[in-house]
């Protein structure tokens, strides 16, 4: 990818990662490091039933295994916490069982011990009798069904469209979001075809390398928690809510991560290690499994129905209704219904829309936000019906899409205009990488060969705040404060070279202190591709603040404008010695009006991103087998800050998003996981990726951007399934509306499209 | 992980004696890949290991009147690297360099590898197409048990709790050629959903007679006698796919996580066909 830098020659300019050498060289602090004085590592007993109530829980015999410290459940935490109900949207979430489990895996009691092996064991002694309860699994389901996995909802009050559910009984619907624009009816009625399709997605994980992880302990002034947490701001606030505390009394610190990719956040172990902390005054770190992953955060599973009216070749009414499988506990899933679920009719200029999003509660493990926030599933149903109508019609598939595309300055399905969003660009970068007017060679024999391509865009959440001060010391270096975390995508690196653009020196040379909310200041959280942009926004804020101190400064000691005198220096004339410091502080939080009763807002999002994939797969007709041969990722990132991180950023994402298309999947046998570890769940390796993978960030500028970027980490997961999807049918003629897509599905399409299904 | 005992016997009568029948409680552990996982997951929980790493003279590679022996704790990457099995049987080799990856090759062994009796193994179906025999050790002594009858089911031989493979003999294969064909379902690298091993002796691409069989889609390895005959005879493609309809109609499959029967028994179709082309290097 091309270098294009500015001014200073910071932004724009593929600085290797900050963080690198530590890592490669095994320095770099992580929290599974971490080994307190007298620390008790605690092992978690979980539900073995999807649903049920606990009639009785006996933990004498995990009691009396010698070694054992304390075995913990939720009577004991309440001592500590009374009402020890926890979530972003829903107070939902208890630190361990409250009378009931409402999945398997739940968290129902902790032992502790100074030795992970003796907790462990004692873990297995622990009995419990459960009265079973009718469960639901699948979203569609859980709009119907008799099975309530709560008694009550109960929203969390920091967001107002939930705050119509407080008290609801016997529903499983955690968010009902609605849009209407125009009169879809009448489009569909006028119409000269209709088309409607269902597609769903499959539950998957976020399986990051380090799995979660948390440690506890007093201090004089109150508690600390170190944490492998992608939201410390979110943590301090809801701990202190938990306890009743000042947020000060809370210190919350985050070194790296090993991977987040959405999981590590809100609240996931830190109620449970500071309750648990506070019950024995003494620290305590809990440290996840690989197979623990799967019974805390998985990505949702939904169902899409799509609907679409054309006329003329033009898309000119859409209906979606989409149902997001959020399993028992909300997490963050009603905003992934409603902040994703308004792009639902894709990157499209439809003048008729109308959107029903539904989270659902269900007995699985709980659903949250994964690279994409839904986008990927949304994207998965939109462009593969988009690929289904342009064949019906006889449509080239990339000529349909460009006579409907969702063009600048037009509005978006909220009404928001669309403004800086690349999406005619990156459909123009995508069909000329792909040769796509060039004869396509289809393959002989049973392997068949077939092309795809695929757009997607997302809105960022809105409204979140990030602030960021600048710090700089009186020989002129220079120290950033913010509560962004690098978990791997490279922050540390992009902040670094805003605050290097602004002041002039090398990014190399500016300090990034890690996320310590004793020390760093608010950010809403990393996600969603939020950071590059708000806190973006906020570093370059807090540098400018620096900078024009840096030059009142300056005038104060006498130094005329746009002399270079050495920072240093100004700081020696002013305190007669190497002292004092130049504070900068940046805060950012951009507009935002929130959507009116038929779901429709000016101003929706600070800003969109877009992706599209294009994929060349061979197809084995007699196995179903399914390779990828070529896959290309073109995104508009606004101006790439470190064109090699954009890059890695592309293809990590794109990777990430071909195993979620073509071999990952929780496996499910009544609510049971089947297939909790790496032996069975497939991620992919390097031998499962195409062997040509592009990347491509078009020319383009976010306007409101920090020097025009904006959040890249998600784009490349855009258009993946469904590109392939496309190349898939465009190889051998069978449409698969369901992921993953597996060899079976496509051989069983294979033998129903000639007439005869394979039997069981 | 609770704590038990480890023994390290020098020789294999020890390694014998510390066992017992019948006490599922002691087991042996060679490079450990296979156990140590049931370990960790606490689906095995040991009173005492009786590791074989210690033992000597059991871990070469030599060739015997003209049979290549194999000592059972040699590791499965020393197997792949050696020149004497290349020239004995190279698709053994070829075999290997599918089979899981180097980190686990480096410590899993030869005996490890068909003493687990995991049907999901590349090995067992190999070995068995090329008639190869285990050669074991009992408290009474020593017996010789082809490796098509080692196998008594999922995850079960037909050895005795106090017996272990001394070693692994591949007679000579006379010219006969082989192939092993692997076949995967939800990643490349994985366990076999299929995996399909044959051996023809055949006269260009006329089969005169073959050994095909099938593995990891069944409860055990095992030869398709039908298919077998199916295949003598035979000279092209059309008569592959034959042997490959016979294979299909003949194995028992299972339905996993990997795929279910009904679409193994298409796949059992295709590779068997498949691996007889490979093995008699047709096009």
């Amino acid at each position: 990818m091309a270098t294009r830098t500015i001014g200073s020659g910071q932004v724009g300019r593929s600085v290797p990662r900050l963080e690198g050498a530590a890592k490669v060289t095994g320095r770099a602090d992580y929290v599974h490091n971490i080994r307190l004085p007298k620390m008790l590592v605690g092992k978690i007993f979980r539900s073995t039933v999807a649903h049920g109530r606990i009639k009785s829980l006996n933990v004498s015999a995990a009691k009396a295994l010698p070694g054992v410290y304390r075995v913990v459940t939720i009577d004991d935490i309440k001592t500590v916490i009374p009402n020890p109900f926890y979530g972003p949207a829903f107070h939902d979430q208890p630190i361990l069982a409250d009378g009931k489990v409402h999945f398997v895996g739940e968290p129902v009691a902790v032992v502790l011990a100074t030795d992970p092996h003796i907790a462990e064991e004692a873990a297995s002694l622990i009995e419990v009798d459960y009265e079973e309860l009718p469960a639901v699994f699948d979203e569609v389901e859980a709009m119907t069904s008799k099975a309530v996995v709560h008694d009550e909802l109960k929203p969390a009050g920091t967001f107002p469209d939930l705050k119509h559910l407080k008290g609801k009984k016997d529903t499983n619907i955690a968010l009902d979001f609605h849009l209407r624009r125009g009169d879809p009816n009448k489009a569909f009625a006028a119409a000269d075809h209709v088309f409607e399709h269902t597609f769903r997605s499959q539950q998957v994980l976020h399986v990051p390398l380090e799995p979660f992880v948390s440690a506890a302990e007093l201090t004089e002034t109150g508690l600390t928690i170190h944490t492998a947490s992608q939201s410390p701001s979110f943590v301090r606030i809801e701990i202190s809510r938990l306890l009743g505390w000042p947020e000060n009394k809370v210190r919350v610190k985050v070194p790296y991560l090993g991977g987040g990719f959405g999981a590590k956040l809100y609240i996931k172990l830190e109620a449970l290690v500071a309750a648990l902390t506070l019950l024995v005054r003494r620290p305590v770190k809990i440290s996840l499994t690989m197979e623990e992953q799967f019974y805390t955060l998985t990505k949702h599973a939904a169902t899409f129905r799509i609907k679409s009216a054309v006329k003329n070749g033009k898309i000119t009414g859409r209906d979606c209704e989409v149902w997001w499988n959020g399993g028992a506990y909300a997490d963050i899933g009603p905003r992934i219904t409603q902040k994703s679920g308004f792009t639902a009719p894709g990157p499209y200029d439809i003048d008729n829309v109308s959107i029903d999003s539904y989270s659902l509660y269900t007995n699985l493990t709980p659903a949250g936000a994964l690279r994409g926030f839904g986008i990927p599933q949304l994207v998965w149903a939109y462009e593969s019906h988009t690929d289904m109508m342009a064949r019906a019609l006889r449509l080239d598939p990339i000529e349909f899409r460009r006579n409907n595309i969702l063009r600048d300055g037009r509005a978006q399905a909220t009404g928001t205009q669309m403004k800086d969003a690349a999406v005619e660009q990156v459909l123009d970068r995508l069909a000329l990488r792909m040769n796509w007017t060039a004869p396509f060679e289809r393959g002989t024999g049973p392997v068949k060969k077939g092309r795809g391509i695929a757009v997607g865009f997302k809105a960022s959440i809105s409204p979140t705040t990030s602030i960021a001060i600048v710090n700089v010391a009186a020989d002129g270096s220079v120290t950033l404060y913010c509560s962004t975390v690098d978990m791997g995508q490279g922050s540390d690196t992009a902040n670094a070279q805003f605050v290097a653009e602004v002041l002039n020196v090398p990014a190399e040379s500016v300090k990034v202190v890690h996320p310590d909310t004793d020390v760093t200041p608010y950010d809403m959280a990393t996600l969603g591709s939020r950071s590059l942009y708000h806190m973006g926004n906020a570093v370059r804020l807090a540098a400018e603040d620096a900078k024009a101190k840096l030059s009142a400064l300056a005038r104060e000691v006498g130094v005329p404008e746009g002399s270079n005198v050495p920072v240093a220096e100004l700081f020696q004339k002013k305190y007669k010695m190497q002292a004092g410091n130049i504070i900068g502080t940046g805060s950012y939080i951009p507009n935002y009006v929130p959507p009116d009763a038929n779901g429709l807002t000016p101003e929706a999002t600070p800003f969109w991103m877009v992706g599209g994939t294009g994929a060349e797969v061979e197809v084995d007709t007699e196995t179903g087998h399914v390779r990828v041969t070529k896959m290309i990722s073109v995104a508009d990132v606004g101006r790439p800050v470190n064109p090699r991180i954009v890059e890695t950023q592309l293809s990590g994402a794109a990777t990430m998003q071909f195993g979620f298309t073509m071999q990952e999947k929780i496996e499910l046998d009544g609510g049971q996981i089947t297939n909790a570890s790496f032996a069975d769940y497939k991620i992919p390796s390097i031998v499962d990726i195409p062997r040509d993978m592009q990347n491509e960030a078009v020319e383009s500028e976010q306007g409101t951007g920090p020097f025009g970027a904006k959040g890249v980490g998600e784009s490349g997961t855009f258009g993946v399934s469904p590109a392939i999807a496309n190349a898939i049918e465009d190889a051998c003629g069978v449409r698969l509306t369901e992921l993953p897509l597996t060899a079976e599905k496509v051989y069983r399409a294979l033998r129903e499209a000639q007439g005869r299904p394979l039997e069981d | 992980m609770t704590p038990f005992e480890l023994a390290e016997p020098k020789t294999l009568k020890e390694a014998v004696a510390l066992l017992d029948a019948d006490d599922p409680t002691i087991r042996p552990i060679a490079g450990g890949t296979a156990l140590m996982l049931m370990m960790k997951a606490g689906v095995f929980r040991p009173s005492k290991l009786v590791s074989l790493s210690a033992i000597k003279d059991m871990s070469s590679i030599e060739t015997v009147n003209g049979e290549l022996k194999v000592g059972a704790t040699t590791p499965l990457a020393v197997l792949e690297r050696s020149d004497v099995v290349r020239k004995h049987a190279g698709v053994i080799i070829k075999t290997l360099r599918t089979l899981s990856n180097i980190r686990v090759r480096n410590v899993a062994t030869v005996g490890g590898a068909l003493a687990h009796a995991d049907p999901h193994m590349d090995l067992p179906p190999v070995l068995i197409a090329l008639g190869a025999r285990v050669v074991v050790q009992g408290k009474s002594g020593e017996r010789a048990i082809p490796v098509a009858d080692l196998f008594a089911g999922y995850f079960e031989t037909v050895l005795v709790k106090d017996e272990l493979i001394s070693s692994l003999i591949v007679p000579a294969q006379n010219g006969r050629r082989a192939a092993y064909l692997k076949c995967t379902t939800r990643a490349v690298h994985d366990w076999p959903a299929l995996g399909v091993a044959v051996s023809v002796a055949a006269d260009g691409n006329a089969i005169k007679d073959a050994s095909i069989v099938v593995s990891a889609a069944t409860e055990k390895p095992g030869r398709l006698v039908g298919a077998e005959k199916a295949a003598q005879g035979t000279v092209d493609d059309a008569g592959w796919r034959r042997a490959g309809e016979a294979a299909a109609e003949e194995a028992e499959l299972i339905t996993d996580g990997q795929g279910s029967a009904a679409y193994k028994k298409e796949l059992v179709r295709v590779y068997v066909a498949r691996a007889l082309r490979a093995a008699l290097g047709a096009q």
